[in-house]
């Protein structure tokens, strides 16, 4: 099923079941047409808004978690929420946690052949702009500008996330959006960089995050990201008492965050790759 | 704030590997302390006077004692800086005994070390807050788990004693394992005739209500206050209907249930009264062997039942009790013979366990107490007695001594040769173990009055041969083979925990060692104490011991349970967990993990739901702390912050 045509089911299928529920949590265009952008919608005027292409990379479910209870306006009435394989994972796991009631929830699962990673597409083409479309075909990821289609194999634009991707169909969801995908790797591969990096010795090991971690400047982003990361706004991280963490800079402090925030996703992470 | 450090030299016990001295000095160092000294015993008199009077003259807000471990001397030291108008959590003690004078001899490293423990102590200190205990009134009446000997005289002392008793028992009857004994030694008087008694008096105590046929589902709450579920197995007969009568038994068709009560010797109807004397008299169908439940057809005791007492649709029954003590009484189970292939229990039915044996002796029993054999109903020429079957032997993981073999081998010999006397009766050792009162001269009496014979040593092997068994071993003090031509062969089975032990224990939360015997709070001065407040051992379930023994526990177990119950109010350890419900996201991990149910959810006015620890049921073990993702859960004196500021103290 072609972008629009999806795009089109998606709308359809939320108008027709909208009595049902208080909101809808979706992707919208965003700032440009090479953007995709969360949107909560709760008017049925506005469920046009709605898009699914490649941009739609977000990973909603954690905005359950997170300002549930502001988002809850009507009694009685459901939450609809699109996912993609990766997302309906994380969804899981709330469920699992119970952070979220699965009857609380219209879930709409959408199989996803992969996202586009902007960084990728600007790195290869920094000159893009007036984009209209971005759409996958096979192997390739087509962008199409009001002066031109151009053309690029996926391992190139798609997020490294996606390239590794074992989970393209939702695993939960009350409807699904076109025909469920295969997945463009065996699990035995999966981990193969992991499995590399273990065999370095433990000196390595600790200066290779030393390194990384030492990039770290504690903007909490990822914590914001995570869907799993329920904490928030009572993050350990940022707390006075118990302190933990100061917020001195240096590699202790941020080591101690990664520590913590490793430990805490420890067992529950889905490996969305938000 | 002001802190005092005081030093324990402990006489020479810290002094001789400690510098004390110089541990006072470097405390001045510390943050805060403002007054440092060391003291000869620091616990005596004297040692919490100086104190005292430290508190006062140097206006002390905080105290710091460096000595034993607090499990010896904290609550001494509370009460001193209480009696100087401290609260008694605004006081610290660093072990540096146990963990540091006592276990190194080097003064140099001991004395850096006991540094190190007094400035974490100091840290912690800095970051105390005062703490009160509240009171909770007291649920007077006592659960009985178990209806043996020692449960018996646990709940009769209580009763006696005016508390209303809950006793709960597995089987349809109290009495235990006293209740299928013949005779006890070393006096040879009968055992119903002593129990029998005792067991109506359960039954009519108007304070004792007795759950037979029951077990306990599940235990919550606390010293004081807990609320236990006992699981009230169908007996398929109305036993408030049911006189005891015994009329179904006579007609019931299905004759050929496995006879428990008398250790399989013969066997039973499937619905049953195990013994005349039973408490209570009620009958029960046994769900396996009932025609009726089993293939739907029958129906006879229905039919006979003066009292209409059969329902054979009853399911099942959970009744809750409220209870402020526990005694359990739980007892054993006899080691499983067949374990020893060599000796054949179970493939010959001339080799019998020790207690198939007191069944046969009983003039209740499957023979009425006529000495014959299973096989084929002759009575025996020969006897042997093999002892240590499941006892002191690790092979078989039972290495320890089940400290009455020895005697109830002597005591069914001697019935033997009374019963019987040209039955020869040999008795194979490996030590003979009798240190009770009138003990060693019961088992001389039996190798001099009643000519038994004891041979010192091991059997190897038993083997039928024609009607008989030839039972091979050796002879140690002679030095030679033994071949016994034997008609009977009595092996003196061990004792092990009873069956379902570990699991009861874990809805206790007592604990048990690798055998399953239940934990005693001290081997010595707490015996029938358990790690559980509240919770009272009494009989074999702790270990093996004779009548008298479980008894004297009993007894003992009693008089735990009237001295918790002789107050009013107990008073709760603000040591406790608190959760900061504004940093709380709701997420209910502490709620599951939380091994004593303590924690439950709480709703806020704007209907937002938040975790909310119950402080009476909370035992402070910190769960919920470590697993809480905010850290809103902290435990009271023992926060987060307070870890981190000694961990910061030692590693500076």
């Amino acid at each position: 099923m072609p972008m629009d045509e999806k795009t089109k089911t998606l709308q359809e299928d939320f108008e027709k079941n909208f009595a049902d529920l208080e909101l809808v949590i979706g992707w919208e265009t965003g700032f440009d047409r090479l953007h995709a952008t969360p949107v909560f919608i709760r008017q049925p005027s506005e469920l046009g808004k709605l898009v699914w292409n490649p941009l739609c990379s977000q990973n909603l479910s954690g905005y359950l978690a997170k300002n549930l209870d502001a988002s809850i306006q009507e009694d009685g009435k459901k939450i609809g929420i699109c996912v993609k394989g990766c997302d309906s994972r994380s969804l899981v796991a709330l469920i699992q946690e119970n952070f979220i009631d699965r009857d609380r929830l219209y879930i709409v699962g959408i199989p996803c052949e992969g996202t586009v990673d902007l960084r990728r597409l600007m790195h290869l083409k920094p000159s893009l702009e007036n984009v209209r479309k971005v759409d996958i075909e096979g192997d390739e990821a087509v962008v199409e500008t009001d002066q031109e289609t151009l053309r690029f194999p996926i391992e190139n634009v798609l997020a490294r996330k996606c390239l590794r991707c074992l989970y393209p169909n939702p695993v939960i969801y009350d409807t699904m959006i076109g025909t469920p995908l295969k997945p463009r790797i065996s699990e035995d591969k999966l981990y193969s960089a992991v499995e590399k990096f273990d065999t370095s010795d433990r000196k390595q090991r600790l200066a290779f995050w030393k390194t990384e971690f030492n990039r770290c400047i504690r903007c909490y982003a990822c914590r914001n990201a995570c869907p799993l990361c329920v904490c928030q706004d009572n993050c350990i991280a940022e707390s006075r008492k118990p302190k933990w963490l100061t917020q001195r800079d240096g590699i202790r402090e941020k080591f101690l965050f990664h520590m913590i925030h490793g430990l805490h996703l420890a067992g529950r992470c889905t490996e969305c790759g938000e | 704030m002001r802190i005092g450090v005081f030093i324990c030299k402990c006489g020479t016990n810290i002094a001789n590997t400690v510098d004390t001295e110089a541990v006072a000095r470097k405390a001045l160092e510390y943050p805060d302390v403002v007054y440092a000294t060391d003291y000869m015993y620091t616990c005596s008199e004297p040692g919490q006077e100086e104190i005292r009077e430290a508190i006062i003259k140097n206006r002390l807000q905080g105290v710091v004692v460096a000595a034993c471990t607090p499990h010896m001397h904290e609550p001494t030291f509370r009460r001193a800086v209480e009696k100087a108008g401290l609260n008694r959590y605004m006081f610290e003690q660093a072990n540096i005994r146990e963990h540091v004078s006592w276990v190194n001899k080097d003064r140099e490293s001991n004395t850096i070390k006991a540094m190190d423990l007094v400035h974490m102590a100091v840290e912690k200190l800095r970051l105390n807050q005062p703490l009160f205990s509240s009171k909770v009134p007291i649920n007077k009446r006592v659960l009985v788990i178990g209806g043996g000997i020692a449960g018996i005289q646990a709940a009769m002392d209580c009763s006696d004693g005016g508390l209303d008793v809950v006793m709960v028992e597995r089987e349809t009857t109290i009495g235990g394992k006293m209740a299928k004994l013949d005779k006890t030694f070393p006096t040879i008087d009968c055992s119903s005739c002593i129990l029998g008694p005792k067991m109506v008096d359960i039954s009519q105590k108007e304070n004792i209500s007795l759950h037979a046929y029951s077990e306990i589902e599940s235990v919550s709450g606390y010293i004081g206050n807990f609320e236990v579920k006992i699981r009230k197995k169908a007996t398929y007969v109305d036993w408030n209907a049911c006189t005891g009568c015994g009329e179904c038994t006579q007609k019931c068709p299905s004759k050929k249930t496995y006879d428990k009560f008398n250790e399989g010797l013969g066997s039973t109807t499937a619905i049953n009264i195990p013994f005349p004397q039973a408490i209570p008299k009620r009958a029960r169908i046994n769900a396996e062997s009932c025609l009726y439940l089993t293939k739907g057809k029958c129906k006879k005791c229905e039919k006979v039942c003066p009292a209409d007492a059969i329902r054979f649709d009853m399911e099942d029954e959970i009744i809750t009790e409220d209870v402020g003590a526990i005694v359990v009484a739980t007892g054993y189970d006899m080691f499983d013979y067949s374990v020893y292939g060599e000796y054949g229990g179970g493939r010959y039915p001339d080799v019998i366990t020790s207690l198939q044996y007191e069944r046969i002796l009983s003039a209740s029993g499957p023979y009425g107490g006529h000495i014959v054999r299973p096989s084929d109903g002759k009575e025996p020429r020969n006897i042997v007695f093999l002892s240590c079957v499941g006892s002191r032997d690790a092979s078989v993981g039972r290495p320890y001594c089940s400290g009455v073999c020895c005697m109830y081998i002597a005591k069914q010999a001697i019935i033997t040769r009374d019963h019987l006397p040209d039955c020869n009766c040999y008795v194979s050792y490996m030590d003979i173990r009798s240190p009770g009162k009138n003990y060693d001269e019961f088992i001389r009496r039996a190798q001099e009055e009643y000519g038994i014979n004891y041979i010192r040593g091991r059997v190897g092997k038993i083997y039928p041969k024609d009607d008989r068994l030839i039972v091979q071993g050796v002879d140690t003090l002679m030095g030679v083979q033994m071949d016994i031509e034997a008609d009977l062969v009595v092996l003196a089975t061990g004792l092990e925990a009873s069956e379902g032990a570990r699991e009861l224990a874990e809805k206790l939360r007592i604990s048990y060692d690798q055998y399953g015997w239940y934990m005693e709070s001290h081997p010595k001065l707490r015996p029938v104490e358990t790690n559980t407040a509240g919770v009272y051992l009494a009989g074999v379930c702790q270990g093996p011991k004779d009548i008298p023994a479980s008894v004297a526990q009993g007894s003992a177990a009693a008089a735990k349970v009237q001295i918790l119950f002789s107050r009013d109010t107990i008073e709760t350890d603000p040591q406790v967990a608190l959760v900061n419900e504004r940093v709380c996201i709701s997420c209910g991990k502490c709620i599951e993990v939380c091994p004593f149910g303590a924690i439950q959810w709480k709703t806020l006015r704007d209907g937002s739901q938040k975790a909310e620890v119950l402080p009476t049921v909370c035992q402070g073990c910190g769960l919920c702390n470590a697993t809480c993702p905010p850290k809103a859960v902290q435990l009271q004196h023992c926060t987060d912050d307070q870890i981190l500021a000694e961990v910061n103290a030692v590693c500076e």
